[in-house]
């Protein structure tokens, strides 16, 4: 099956700044694509490259089989998409704007509109000068939802939506993946891509330092413990975790009761049978979330970069 | 597909039909206030008293030479100075805006990654800055023809019109120049610079020629003498004049487009 989008070494320099190095992207169709990655990873940069706003300086990007700039307003309109920083200004209400965006984009079905305006809480009559920033992005996902694209390309769609809009917009995320419509999805907010996405891909500084299914990155072999200690001395215990291979971050505070803070990078039992010679009052053994995994991999990269350095 | 015929343009025209009624009243304000007052002023040689007792310099800058016709009053008044002032600022923004003011604010990267092409916007945003200045010409050609007999103008109604697609061809060349500028630079106020800056030169260059004689040459790179440097109000069409205008704004957007479609669009 043709990947409904595929980048190789796909390159973007500004003058000297070079914004995208040589990405290597494959999205299935009909999967859920999220693209991490803090501000000026070049995430922004690489969608607008798929819609043909901008040109990459080397390498090549196809979207539904074609390269974007010979695919032109054709293939443009098989895509929906969500523009970084959705600024929308003027008189024009908000029905009369989207009128105009359906006029040219893909064919929009009778009441698509007022279906996913009703669904996110978005008044049409307004004029969209009015609006507040989180129901121009409403719009802005209207537009981009409507004609129901083979191909969602969204950046940073959920900036400025309260936590129940952001709830629907995963269940229309769902609803596109469960229609067959590709969904890719940038974005800084890592629960976001936790609930929506099947592959991940971390970027940072315009490279790809991870990429996999969204589980894999996020089980990994890391995990945060928290336990309390009853009837121990801090010391004793202190000298116990000090022969544990993989224990991280180790922080102990005395109290009633010793408290414990770790991270375990590696096999668990070791800790797991330590413990269980004192009395535990409570314990927690806890999953790092996928900013967790992210921040540590942008950590182990800068590491490694320091250590060649020096 | 879409079965919708020019969308850019009709957007462009809906989200501008405000600011067009208000250049609208700015030129019916202009003419209604002076051209009902030529028989007062101007037909009795009471005006040309006063235009023989300035210093001549003045009188050629302005164009005011000829103030005491009824087509030379309506020339220097209107044609030559407001009319031609209001139809070239209001075409040097809207052709910087069109491109340049569309990136800037954000609305061209949305529209573009939609079905429409680049060269598709360009020639739709200048049809509409086009169709926006030709209602002005057309309105203020009306309105002279309207005052007319009332105001003793005694102009031929024909070259009313000839000199309207000159005044509409002069703001049309400043307004393409914004566009062009804007489209290769993606910067708004470049455009206007370069828009109000060719309207401006071609004003200064054709003032110069009224001068001094050794000047003339200035005319020919003088989109300004390119327009009136035949009186059309009292000679008729000047094709030659007319041409060079037109054609040049023609050229003008049809780099707009080359450009457009050959870079990136930021904002």
């Amino acid at each position: 099956m043709t990947p409904a989008v595929r980048t190789q070494q796909l390159k973007k320099r500004y003058g000297s700044r070079t914004a995208v190095h040589g990405l290597d992207l494959t999205i299935e169709p009909g999967s859920v694509f999220g693209l991490i990655g803090p501000n000026g990873a070049g995430k922004t940069t690489t969608l607008r490259m798929l819609l043909d706003i901008i040109r990459p300086t080397s390498g090549t990007a196809t979207v539904l089989g074609q390269v974007p700039q010979q695919g032109g307003p054709a293939l443009r309109r098989r895509i929906g998409f969500v523009p970084g920083e959705l600024r929308l200004e003027g008189r024009v209400r908000g029905r009369a704007l989207l009128a105009h965006y359906a006029e040219i984009s893909g064919p929009v079905a009778p009441g698509a509109i007022d279906d996913l305006a009703d669904r996110l809480g978005l008044d049409l009559s307004r004029q969209v000068r009015t609006l507040s920033k989180g129901n121009k992005q409403k719009l802005g996902l209207v537009q981009a939802f409507m004609h129901r694209p083979e191909l969602l390309v969204l950046d940073e769609p959920t900036s400025g939506l309260d936590p129940l809009v952001q709830r629907e917009f995963l269940s229309m995320v769902r609803e596109a993946r469960a229609n067959g419509q590709t969904v890719l999805l940038s974005s800084h907010v890592l629960s976001e891509i936790q609930q929506a996405a099947d592959q991940v891909a971390v970027l940072n500084e315009g490279r790809v330092v991870a990429e996999g299914p969204v589980a894999s990155l996020r089980l990994g072999r890391i995990r945060r413990v928290r336990a309390t200690f009853d009837g121990v001395a801090r010391v004793l215990l202190a000298a116990e975790l000090e022969r544990l291979p993989g224990l991280r971050d180790v922080e102990l505070a005395d109290g009633d009761a010793v408290r414990l803070t770790a991270t375990v990078d590696g096999d668990i039992d070791p800790l797991v049978k330590l413990l269980a010679r004192f009395r535990v009052l409570d314990l927690a053994v806890e999953e790092p979330d996928l900013e967790e995994s992210v921040l540590q991999m942008y950590g182990s990269e800068r590491g490694e970069e320091a250590n060649r350095v020096h | 597909m879409s079965t919708e015929v020019l969308p850019i343009f009709r957007r462009s025209i809906g989200d501008s039909w405000r600011s067009l009624l208000g250049w609208s009243l700015g030129v019916a304000a202009a003419l209604f206030l002076y051209l009902p007052l030529f028989p007062s002023i101007g037909g009795n040689g009471e005006m040309q008293q006063i235009i023989d007792s300035m210093p001549p310099e003045l009188t050629k800058t302005l164009g005011y030479e000829q103030i005491a016709s009824g087509p030379g009053y309506t020339q220097g008044t209107f044609f030559g100075l407001l009319g031609f002032l209001l139809l070239v600022i209001a075409a040097t923004s809207w052709g910087s805006g069109a491109i340049a003011g569309a990136e800037e604010s954000g609305k061209l990267e949305l529209t573009l990654a939609h079905g429409v092409g680049r060269a598709q916007y360009a020639i739709e945003s200048a049809l509409s800055v086009l169709v926006r200045l030709a209602w002005l010409g057309l309105l203020a050609a009306l309105i002279v023809l309207a005052l007319n007999e009332s105001a003793e103008l005694h102009i031929e109604p024909a070259n009313i019109f000839a000199t309207s697609a000159a005044l509409v061809g002069v703001a049309f060349l400043a307004g393409a120049t914004a566009l062009l500028v804007g489209a290769a630079t993606g910067r708004r106020v470049l455009g206007t610079a370069a828009g109000a800056g060719i309207a401006v030169l071609g004003y200064v260059f054709n003032a110069i020629a009224n001068q001094v004689s050794d000047a003339e040459w200035l005319r020919a790179i003088s989109p300004y003498s390119w327009a009136y440097r035949e009186q059309p109000l009292t000679e008729g069409a000047d094709w030659g004049g007319l041409t060079l205008l037109w054609g040049l704004a023609l050229v003008f957007v049809i780099g707009a487009t080359l450009v457009l479609r050959h870079r990136d669009i930021t904002g």
